[in-house]
């Protein structure tokens, strides 16, 4: 059984067609153990009750945004050392350095492809297969 | 009781580009052939924001899905941009104008643009409240981001067919003049 297949992702995106990008390249990847959020909220609430291994999310979403959302997990003992990607549009150097500062694990510029999204998932969590 | 009509502030698009204001005196242009100039408004909060895009071909070697990632992340921009300044997205209302098919005997991607966008506002559930898409002339749009009112004018093909050799099959015709006058679409 490779990691890919071990690995437990949540995806969160306030866009629902970004979020069909991102499981349709987690899928071809091998990346099927998905939980989905539509906002940083509903992903903190989900991952408070069951926590996984790794959270890909984007940055902008109404209510909690990604850094938000990376700070809450980081704050709450069950989800602290949950992996954490963000994916921004913007990825300028202050937002990266101050989700460095929160613990952000990597990040992902939009627009995104299945190439990058893989190399920034195995930079944490080791070779997929 | 003296009406005072306020100096409207011009702001002009280029293909790539978007812009958001919630200042009833911007009115927003661009030049659309092939493009795709989405307007997209929350009428409660005032705000509104128009985006000029255009997918890449398939010559440039991008795959389909490559194609849709670029689009949806030009539409992001502009949504994210909107909810930043106050608009909720289940009130957003679109109008999209555009896509026109500016050369013959090539694939049409105009309509591949405009398809795109009726998908990605489908999917988003973001209703389409007007527009004008397709035909095969080049189109000057204005867009007022806080009222919603769009006007457009058609560009003559002729102008298109003057600069055809020049731009290759970059799709933005030269605005030149207009054949059809102005139209008021709300």
């Amino acid at each position: 059984m490779t990691i890919a297949n071990k690995l437990e992702v949540m995806v969160v995106d306030d866009t629902s067609v970004s979020r069909m990008l991102i499981t349709e390249s987690l899928a071809e990847i091998g990346i099927n153990n998905l939980q989905l959020a539509k906002d940083g909220k509903q992903a903190l609430a989900a991952l408070m009750s069951k926590p996984v291994h790794l959270v890909l999310s984007d940055q902008n979403m109404p209510g909690l945004d990604g850094l938000g959302l990376l700070k809450a997990l980081r704050e709450f003992k069950p989800t602290s050392k949950i992996g954490f990607i963000l994916i921004t549009g913007s990825p300028d150097k202050s937002l990266i350095e101050r989700g460095k500062g929160l613990g952000l694990n990597n990040f992902i510029a939009k627009p995104f492809n299945t190439r990058t999204i893989r190399a920034a998932i195995e930079a944490v969590v080791g070779k997929l297969s | 009781m003296i009406a005072v009509e306020l100096e409207e502030k011009k702001i002009h698009l280029v293909q790539g580009e978007y812009k958001v204001s919630d200042d009833p005196r911007v009115v927003f242009s661009t030049i659309l052939g092939s493009c795709v100039g989405a307007c997209i408004r929350d009428p409660v909060r005032g705000v509104g924001g128009m985006n000029h895009f255009l997918l890449p071909g398939p010559e440039v070697g991008a795959d389909a899905r490559d194609v849709e990632r670029i689009g949806v992340h030009l539409m992001e921009l502009l949504v994210n941009g909107l909810m930043r300044q106050g608009a909720s997205r289940e009130r957003l209302e679109a109008k999209l104008f555009g896509g026109a098919r500016m050369m013959q005997g090539l694939s049409d991607i105009g309509q591949k643009n405009t398809e795109f966008a009726h998908r990605f506002l489908k999917y988003e559930g973001i209703r389409i409240v007007g527009g004008d898409t397709g035909g095969d002339r080049g189109r000057r749009l204005q867009f007022w981001p806080v009222s919603g009112r769009a006007r457009q004018s058609y560009i003559s093909t002729g102008v298109e067919s003057a600069n055809r050799a020049s731009i290759g099959r970059t799709p933005a015709p030269a605005p030149e003049r207009s054949v059809a006058g102005d139209v008021d679409l709300f």
